[in-house]
Parts: structure tokens; C-alpha cells; sequence
């Protein structure tokens, strides 16, 4: 209500002015600027350091420098929250101490016996190590590789020639393989009757691929690491 | 407080390296006193405590 009254008192007093106007043929400047107006002194208000108008603002980069220190300080505390929460996040992803424990398994060499393979459990897979003799390993290296369905030499293999570490899981479908057996003198799958050599190379049968070899090393004489 | 502000705090890139810095000196602190604090509080109860009987 109160708007429409106000708006049709504008149009008829722009109405006036401009029939005015026309009526004179005067050209009236409307000034805006508001000259007239006291600016209020806020002197009361003002700090000491600022009261005089002239003089450069001494006292400007003082009061900066804390406010920028008190907003510097919340951004210490922020990075350290945050890094604090990249580093939980980013930890999680990390396998945990007991997978960690569980991850790598350490041999004594010298209860294996050389001719001898030995199974163990790694990562909840059979592990076979075998103490191969002398000639075992001349067998194994003089095999050329145009003879195997997965071509690889006996050195890219074994670490060392004695040690012989493969995963004892059947590459054709998973089974177990039995050590010291089949045509080859390595290991024979009864599964499917995949036959592997002493370097666990498939050599007949079915399965496709080589035994796994898994990442091992030896720390010291006596002292294989697997994993 | 004017040499900070000028030599820190004016431009954006040097006010972020230097949060950035006094972070790193901030979690150095607080971690070092938040052990003590833990220490002194579990004082005789942990094995750094104790280890000396079993030695």
C-alpha cells in the first residue's frame, strides 16, 4: 500500500518537473553532490596514532602484523591438524604389523639335507625349497630353453644354484604337486599329471606356466628370507 | 612486529612458507611435550621404567 503510494507521487512530481521544463525551455542543473554536509568528526573514535590527518599512519603495519600473526597462528594449528589426518588416512593404507609379521617367512638352511625338498607354509600357500646336488643343477642348466612351453634358464630362476624356492601350487589348477616324483625328477601334479623339473619348469602335461618363484633372498650363509 | 610484517606477513608466498616453517618447529613442540606429559603421568608404570629390575 504504503509502496504504490510512494511510486505515484514520484511519477507525478518527474511528471511536474519535466512539464516544467518543457514550459520554460530552461536547462536546470540538478547538483548531487551534497557539499553542504558537515562530515562528523569521529576524532573520539580515533586512535591516537591516526588522529592527525597529515602525518603518515605510523602505527598501521604494527596493528597488520598482528592481526596477520593471530590468523598465522590458527594456520599453524590448521597444517598441523591436517597433516595430522593425511598421515592416519594415507597410514591406513599400509598393510598392519600382524599382515606385515605374517608376510615373510625365515629358513634355516642347514636342517634341509641336500637332495632333500621341504614344504612350508607362506601366505597361506605351500612353499617348496629344495637342496639341489651338483648334478641337479648341471641338468637343469644344460635344459635348453627352445625345449620348454615357458622358456627360462635355470639362473633366471634360483638366487642361489643349491636353492631351489618356488610356490607349490600347480600353475594348470591350483593343485598341490607332489616333491621328488614324475618324469622329470621335480615335482609331479596328480591332479592333471603336469610334470616340472628340478628348477620347477614345466616340462609335460597340462599346465602352462613355470612354478612361481617368489621374491627371496639369503641374509647370510645359513638364512633364507622369503617374501 | 614491523619487520615481520614487512619481511613475512605482506606478501602471501613468503606468510605461507612461513606458516608452513613454524608449522613444522609447532608439531616438534607439541609432540615433545604431550610425551612428557604422558610420562610424568605414567611414571613407574612403563617398561622403560621397570626395565631395570628384569636386567
Amino acid at each position: 500500500m504504503m509502496k504504490a503510494v510512494s511510486c505515484a507521487y514520484v511519477r507525478a512530481t518527474a511528471q511536474a518537473l519535466s512539464n516544467s521544463l518543457r514550459t520554460t525551455g530552461a536547462a536546470v542543473a540538478t547538483r548531487q553532490a551534497h557539499t553542504d554536509l558537515q562530515v562528523p568528526d569521529f576524532t573520539a573514535y580515533r586512535r591516537d596514532s591516526v588522529k592527525d590527518s597529515r602525518r603518515r599512519n605510523e602505527s598501521a603495519e604494527e596493528r597488520k602484523a598482528f592481526s596477520y600473526l593471530l590468523v598465522g597462528a590458527g594456520a599453524v594449528g590448521g597444517v598441523y591438524a591436517a597433516k595430522g589426518m593425511v598421515n592416519a588416512f594415507v597410514g591406513s593404507m599400509s598393510a598392519s604389523a600382524d599382515v606385515l609379521a605374517m608376510a615373510k617367512i625365515e629358513i634355516k638352511l642347514s636342517d634341509i639335507a641336500e637332495g632333500k625338498s621341504v614344504t612350508f607354509k607362506w601366505r597361506g600357500k605351500p612353499l617348496f625349497i629344495r637342496h639341489r646336488t651338483p648334478a641337479e643343477i648341471e641338468t637343469e642348466r644344460s635344459v635348453p630353453t627352445s625345449q620348454l612351453r615357458d622358456p627360462e634358464t635355470d639362473d633366471q630362476r634360483v638366487v642361489k644354484p643349491e636353492w631351489l624356492v618356488v610356490i607349490g601350487v600347480c600353475t594348470h589348477l591350483g593343485c598341490v604337486p607332489i616333491a621328488n616324483a614324475g618324469d622329470f625328477g621335480g615335482y609331479y601334479c596328480p591332479c592333471h599329471g603336469s610334470h616340472y623339473d628340478a628348477s620347477g619348469r614345466i616340462r609335460k602335461g597340462p599346465a602352462p606356466l613355470n612354478l612361481e618363484v617368489p621374491t627371496h633372498e639369503f641374509p647370510d650363509e645359513s638364512t633364507l628370507v622369503v617374501g | 612486529m614491523k619487520v615481520i610484517y614487512n619481511s613475512l606477513f605482506k606478501r602471501t608466498s613468503t606468510y605461507a612458507v612461513a606458516i608452513m616453517a613454524s608449522a613444522f618447529f609447532f608439531e616438534r613442540a607439541i609432540d615433545v611435550t604431550s610425551n612428557l606429559i604422558f610420562d610424568s603421568i605414567n611414571k613407574g608404570k612403563q617398561w622403560k621404567d621397570i626395565k631395570g629390575k628384569y636386567e
